[in-house]
Order: structure tokens, then C-alpha cells, then sequence
């Protein structure tokens, strides 16, 4: 079986954006990501005054294999699952937790954001996204992508890698 | 499987480059990084120890363009080829659209491209996926070493029913490194128009 996929659109994407938005202003943190556990970002928001963020790609690659690693460890020992990874540095942390099966939540903080405050909110938010997200999952087949579709990306092809 | 953000309007898939070590599944993606322009490529992340083999993985976003309204993007990672880290090769795994198998082409590999192979078919077993049910396209790469062996003989080994598509390459030079890519691309879009 292929995994389902989440489509965040619409109102649900709204809903989503909404729960990040308030996760930045209450927990004082810089940005927050919800991805897919395959490391494609599904939304993020920004607070105002945060500097430019790293590239979202790399960032939501590495932090879903570091989740997965951390999900294979937690097997190897016997435990269903981690909840949350939290990575700390000298001006700047990094909270990840689940958000059901198919989702992460991310915060980045710096060092004006107490990681308790981060940690509570983000937990609240997961909450929220875990309903979200679970409404937005879509079986394989169902995503709409056509044979226009699939002619327009191969000429596209053939203009970046040639004939 | 491909992921749809209808908010940001993007397409992604997810392609992996699988082989036993050392037969140029890293070149491959830094061929490609090389030689794709600045505003169609993200950055490249490569998980490696400190003598350049993958650790981990190696990531390269590529973007495609826009197809109806759809930034349509390509996630290419590579999986360690080493024996010992299959942990990791499986995660990789994970929600992969398509896959390369790059083989290597030198007499003394083809026992480890066999068992990459099966390997492969192991890991992907563990997702419930089938291996004929995935686009697979492979690649012997390293053609230029002076005792190849034969392309048929690499697939008789690999892919007996001679059933998947086989491209030559020297991706150090960057022989055959987009052909393969296109080709796994155009199998990836074509199973997904069908599906839906």
C-alpha cells in the first residue's frame, strides 16, 4: 500500500496557518513548520520580526530524517514512539514533536523564547493540527493531477535536462 | 507518494537513488547540482563522513517550473550503498515516488549490485510496496572503467526479466546522468496521471 498523503487547501490551510500564527505570538518563537513525515512542508509562518529563515527545503528534509532516525531508535528500544525532539544551542533551539501519523510540527526559537513556553504552546498547537491535518488526508489517486498535467511537466523536462 | 500544497500551489515528488557503495549515486545528484542553473535548484545537503561517503543521505531539490498554475518540484536524495546502514536506507524510503538504481559496472561489483537489489525489493516490502509496482529505471554507471561488463549482463543479474529500462552512464562526466533522471521522472508523472 501507498501512504496516504495530506493536501492542506482551502479552509483547512487557513485553520492550520491560524494555529501557527498563534503558536509564534504566544510561545515568542521565531518560526513554525508543519510537515509531512516525507519532509515536504505543508505550511509556515513567520513571526514579523524574525531574520530570513534558512531554506525550508533542507531544513523540513533534515528534520524528518532525524525524526524518523529518532522514531527506528525509540522501536529499537522497545518504546512505541519519542514524542518530541528538542535540539538546543547557545542562541538557538529547535522543537519538533508529532503531530499524528503523518505530520511534524517545528519551532525555531532563539534564546528570548524560555523552551518550557515553547514546549507548552507547541504542544496546544499540536493538538489543534492533529484534527486538521487528520481531515485533510487524501488517498493516492485522488489528488487530480491529469495527463495535461503530466505532458506540461515532460516538456518541462526536456527544457531543463535537454532532449 | 507525491505531495500536493494547494495552498503554495506545489507538486513534489520524491526520488531516490539506491545502489550498493561507491557506484556514483552521489555523483549523480552533484552532476546534476552542477549543471541545473542557480534559479532551478535548491540548496544540497549531504549527509557524509568526513572521507565523502553518505552517512545518511544527500538531498537536492530541483525545480521543474510551473505546470497549470503547479510549481512542480523534484526532491532527489541518494541512500548510503553501505551494507551496515540499511536503517537508514529504509527511511529514505519513505513516500518515494520513483527510484534509480545505480549500478556499478565493474566486474567485481556485480555480486553487490545483486544484493542491493534485493535488498531494495526487501526495504520496499516493508511499505507494502511491491517492486514492479514503483517506477524503477537503472543505470550501470562507471562505463569507462577500462573491464565493464556487458549492460545485459548487469541487468541479467539485477533485473532478470529484463523488464526496466537500463541507461549507460559516466556520471562523473555526466554520460547518461540526465537521461536516467528524465526517464524516472517521465515514469513518475505517468503513474500519477494514472492514478488519478
Amino acid at each position: 500500500m501507498v501512504e496516504p498523503a495530506i493536501a492542506l487547501f482551502g479552509g483547512a490551510y487557513e485553520k492550520a496557518s491560524h494555529v501557527l500564527e498563534e503558536l509564534l505570538r504566544e510561545s515568542g518563537a521565531r518560526y513554525a513548520l508543519l510537515l509531512d513525515r516525507k519532509g515536504f512542508v505543508l505550511a509556515h509562518k513567520e513571526a514579523l520580526w524574525a531574520p530570513r529563515p534558512p531554506a525550508l527545503d533542507s531544513l523540513a528534509t533534515l528534520i524528518a530524517g532525524n525524526a524518523a532516525a529518532t522514531q527506528a531508535l525509540a522501536k529499537m528500544l522497545g518504546e512505541p514512539r519519542f514524542n518530541e525532539l528538542l535540539h538546543q544551542g547557545a542562541t538557538h533551539g529547535l522543537y519538533a514533536e508529532e503531530v499524528g501519523e503523518l505530520a511534524l510540527l517545528v519551532v525555531i526559537f532563539d534564546n528570548s523564547a524560555p523552551v518550557g513556553r515553547v514546549k507548552l504552546f507547541g504542544k496546544r498547537a499540536v493538538q489543534a493540527l492533529e484534527v486538521i491535518t487528520r481531515d485533510a488526508v487524501v488517498q493516492p489517486g485522488t489528488l487530480g493531477i491529469d495527463h495535461e498535467y503530466r505532458d506540461g511537466a515532460s516538456a518541462l523536462l526536456d527544457e531543463l535536462f535537454g532532449n | 507518494m507525491s505531495t500536493i500544497n494547494f495552498a503554495a500551489r506545489e507538486i513534489n515528488f520524491k526520488i531516490v537513488y539506491y545502489g550498493p557503495g561507491m557506484s556514483g549515486k552521489t555523483t549523480n545528484l552533484r552532476w546534476v547540482f552542477q549543471q541545473v542553473p542557480q534559479n532551478r535548484k535548491g540548496e544540497m545537503v549531504s549527509l557524509a563522513t568526513e572521507d565523502e561517503r553518505t552517512l545518511f543521505f544527500d538531498f537536492l531539490p530541483v525545480d521543474l517550473g510551473e505546470v497549470k498554475g503547479f510549481k512542480t518540484r523534484f526532491h532527489l536524495y541518494t541512500v548510503p550503498g553501505q551494507v551496515f546502514y540499511n536503517a537508514s536506507r529504509k527511511l529514505i524510503l519513505r513516500g518515494v515516488d520513483g527510484i534509480v538504481f545505480v549500478a556499478d559496472s565493474a566486474p567485481n561489483r556485480l555480486r553487490a549490485n545483486a544484493e542491493s537489489m534485493r535488498n531494495l525489493r526487501e526495504n520496499l516490502a516493508e511499505y507494502g510496496i511491491k517492486a514492479e509496482d514503483i517506477p524503477i529505471v537503472l543505470q550501470a554507471n562507471k562505463r569507462d572503467t577500462p573491464d565493464a561488463l556487458p549492460v545485459e549482463m548487469i541487468q541479467a543479474v539485477i533485473d532478470p526479466e529484463m523488464r526496466l529500462p537500463i541507461f549507460e552512464a559516466v556520471a562523473t562526466t555526466g554520460v547518461g546522468v540526465f537521461e536516467t533522471l528524465k526517464a524516472v521522472s517521465r515514469q513518475v508523472l505517468s503513474r500519477v496521471a494514472a492514478a488519478s
